[in-house]
């Protein structure tokens, strides 16, 4: 029983940040603000050729060969530089591909040339996803995509893009284009009805992905804690500050410990993997809305500015916070399973 | 990163349940006197005969050698086994977790051949002397003041805060010994006979009604010098190891606890009415949601403590992320007593006892005490900021 990184799966988060360092700097992604599409395609296949799309799947099938736990790793990295882009759902569109036996699709959205949206019902209870898609639906990064990845309850789709028509609206988060469309039965390329095991990776990926949201939020507050100096002194010896930091640690913890948890849960098909999905995903949102929040805080001025990168954190926390399910349905998918003990 | 346990693991879980299933008192815990005493260290020699005393201590102590996992095993099958009493609700709490890791530590082998086997044995009971009336956060501002008088220290002054004072054998206990040094320079831990002549033990009652909580007056009481530990002038490293137990895997057992304890509270929503009067408390939808929330805190506090121990694998000794642990858990640990009274309803406004089946507002009292003991959250918050994040001093 171990929780921390094996020294390979350091070796894979070094490779992950040095790649988001260098092309997915928020400052320089800045232009891209409110467009339809944040994808450059030639950098997402770069991210291919990294093998970021297809790392938890199977070699047979196309795939890196490594785990879902390398790919939360991978996910929490992502969170932690708030980097733009439909990384999951092109992962599960992959996954779901390959498993329904669509390879040459599947081969395309592995290598980058195929672009994934997301899409998920938009307030409609009686949303399908099977053979055929009908329903209202939030696309997010619709403009540009080929594909789009339709998810309801545990069941997923592969639809072409342009069988959608969906309504661009200005989208809270800068950097994740969203649209509402209307479908009625809209053929599926391929589908899985029961795609549960589907889902929980999911759970268990956008968990990741917040996860990194408190992380990164807790280390900038600290640096800045560390940096600006006030009545002579750095902000982070006032206890009002240090205390304030304290406490985002001890979410990012939380939050971190968790989700590598319950990725292990779930790929070893523990009993409890879905308890701990859930759980992972409560405590992690509530990670990343409260750092990103106190973040700006502890930054003052500069942090309320556009120019500044915490408000990024923020929006990007409320987003995912909404994707596959929200914070009170994953309390209510909790409670309903059986304890964990 | 694995959850996977070794064939060893598996066979020490299936030993604990086996064994616990035979040998777990099935009376309660008389709360206190020499009663609880006779309780507390019974349990610990039966610890001892079943081979369950020391599960992480090194074998040459008399402990098992196990690792730190096997020790949460072990907690995890106490947890299951439905025990009538909390674990770390005993007074062989400071001998176990605090005073034997600090010896093995710090002390030399005549030490250790003394103190640890009984601590093991269930024959000497440990009591803390460190907070004093005026050092209490400033813990290093300490004013107790010993003189030596050839081979021995003379003690005077007072401690307060001490738990299990009035039943213990033992103390570990801070003095000053060079007031005319920086204040982290000048103090020794030694280990003070609980029956010499001139000390005074006065019990204060909690406000969760316990009385073992007291206070130790010291006049003049005489400590031979090769009671000393870490080293003369030097307690204070030698106090900070066993803060860093404290912080790192002391409070394993209420940890493993307290999700046993969630579980219990859901059960009890359940068949309980709730607010409205009709339906069952679960059913209410903010009772629901700050269940499930509990739940979802108890998993990440279970997996920190993994992730502690993880690091602690790596590193030897306990670093101060143990204080993130702590944190959270005592505040976490309160919540869930909040929660509790308001899931009982009407049973809200009976008091009961600290421990045993069925209890929830003792224990609410008790938990206020989680946020205090072995350090306040604000000097954890502290430790977190300076020691982990590296923040400057105030």
């Amino acid at each position: 029983m171990d929780l921390l990184p094996t020294e390979e799966q350091e070796e894979i988060i070094t490779t992950v940040r040095s790649q988001l360092e260098r092309n997915f700097d928020l400052h320089s992604l800045a232009h891209l603000d409110g467009a339809e599409s944040v994808v450059d395609s030639s950098l997402w296949r770069q991210c291919a050729e990294l093998g970021w799309f297809g790392l938890g799947l199977p070699e047979a099938l196309g795939g890196v060969g490594y785990t879902l736990a390398e790919e939360a790793l991978l996910f929490a990295e992502i969170g932690s530089h708030a980097a733009p882009g439909p990384f999951l759902a092109t992962v599960l569109a992959a996954r779901v591909a390959s498993l329904v036996g669509a390879t040459e699709l599947a081969t395309q959205i592995l290598a980058g040339e195929q672009l994934v949206a997301l899409a998920e019902p938009h307030g409609d209870g009686n949303a399908v996803a099977g053979a055929t898609v009908s329903g209202t639906f939030r696309v997010t990064d619709f403009g540009g995509a080929d594909l789009v990845l339709v998810l309801v309850g545990i069941s997923a789709a592969i639809v072409a893009a342009k069988d959608l028509v969906a309504e661009p609206m200005a989208s809270l988060d800068r950097l994740v284009p969203t649209a509402i469309g209307t479908v009625s039965e809209v053929p599926a390329l391929c589908y899985q009805e029961e795609a549960a095991a589907l889902r929980l990776r999911a759970t268990v990926l956008i968990a990741a992905e917040l996860a990194g949201i408190a992380t990164a939020t807790a280390a900038q507050s600290t640096q800045y804690a560390k940096d600006r100096e006030q009545f002579g002194t750095p902000i982070g010896s006032f206890q009002a500050v240090k205390h304030r930091c304290a406490d985002m640690a001890v979410l990012a913890d939380a939050a971190n410990s968790l989700v590598r948890y319950s990725a292990i849960a779930v790929l070893d098909g523990q009993t409890d993997a879905a308890f701990h999905a859930h759980a992972a995903r409560v405590v992690a949102t509530r990670a990343a809305i409260e750092n990103s929040q106190i973040n700006v805080q502890n930054h003052g001025g500069i942090g309320f500015t556009y120019e500044h990168t915490a408000h990024r954190f923020v929006t990007r926390a409320q987003v995912r916070s909404r994707t596959v399910g929200d914070l009170r349905s994953h309390l209510s998918g909790l409670l309903e399973q059986p304890a964990a003990l | 990163m694995n959850l996977d346990l070794t064939a060893e693991e598996l066979a020490f879980r299936e030993e604990a349940s086996t064994w616990l299933r035979d040998n777990l008192p099935t009376e309660t815990r008389p709360p206190e006197g020499q009663e609880m005493r006779a309780f507390d260290l019974d349990w610990q020699r039966t610890l001892f005969d079943g081979g369950w005393a020391g599960i992480n201590w090194p074998t040459e102590y008399g402990g098992r050698g196990l690792t730190d996992i096997q020790q949460m095993i072990w907690y995890e099958e106490f947890a299951k086994a439905n025990p009538p009493f909390t674990l770390n609700n005993s007074c062989t709490f400071v001998g176990n977790l605090h005073g034997g890791p600090t010896i093995i530590v710090n002390g030399n082998e005549e030490q250790r051949s003394t103190y640890l086997p009984q601590i093991l044995r269930g024959e000497a009971v440990w009591c803390q002397g460190f907070s004093e009336p005026g050092s209490g956060s400033d813990l290093a501002s300490l004013s107790t003041k010993a003189e030596i008088d050839g081979d021995y220290l003379v003690v005077t002054g007072q401690k307060t805060w001490t738990s299990y004072a009035h039943v213990a054998d033992v103390q570990e206990l801070l003095v000053r010994t060079d007031p005319t040094a920086p204040k982290h320079k000048g103090i020794t831990w030694v280990v003070c006979d609980m029956k010499s002549p001139g000390i005074e033990i006065r019990e204060i009652r909690t406000m969760s009604h316990v009385t073992d909580f007291c206070e130790v007056f010291y006049d003049e009481v005489r400590i031979p010098m090769s009671n000393i530990v870490g080293g003369l002038n030097n307690g204070w490293r030698t106090a900070m190891s066993t803060l860093g137990f404290e912080r790192g895997t002391a409070f394993m057992a209420d940890q493993v606890e307290l999700a046993a304890t969630v579980e219990r509270l859901i059960e009890e929503a359940r068949v309980r009415l709730g607010p409205d009067g009709k339906r069952p408390a679960i059913n209410d939808d903010e009772l629901a949601r700050r269940l499930s929330l509990a739940r979802a805190e108890v998993a990440a506090l279970r997996a920190m403590t993994i992730t502690g121990i993880s690091r602690n694998a790596r590193s030897e000794t306990p670093g101060p992320e143990g204080s993130i642990v702590r944190l959270f858990h005592g505040e976490l640990h309160q919540r869930v007593y909040q929660l509790a009274l308001d899931i009982i309803g009407v049973d809200a406004l009976r008091l009961t006892e600290v421990d045993g089946d069925g209890v929830w507002t003792g224990p609410y009292l008790q938990s206020f005490a989680y946020t205090i003991g072995g350090g306040t959250s604000d000097i954890q918050r502290n430790i977190v900021g300076e020691r982990v994040l590296g923040l400057p001093r105030a």
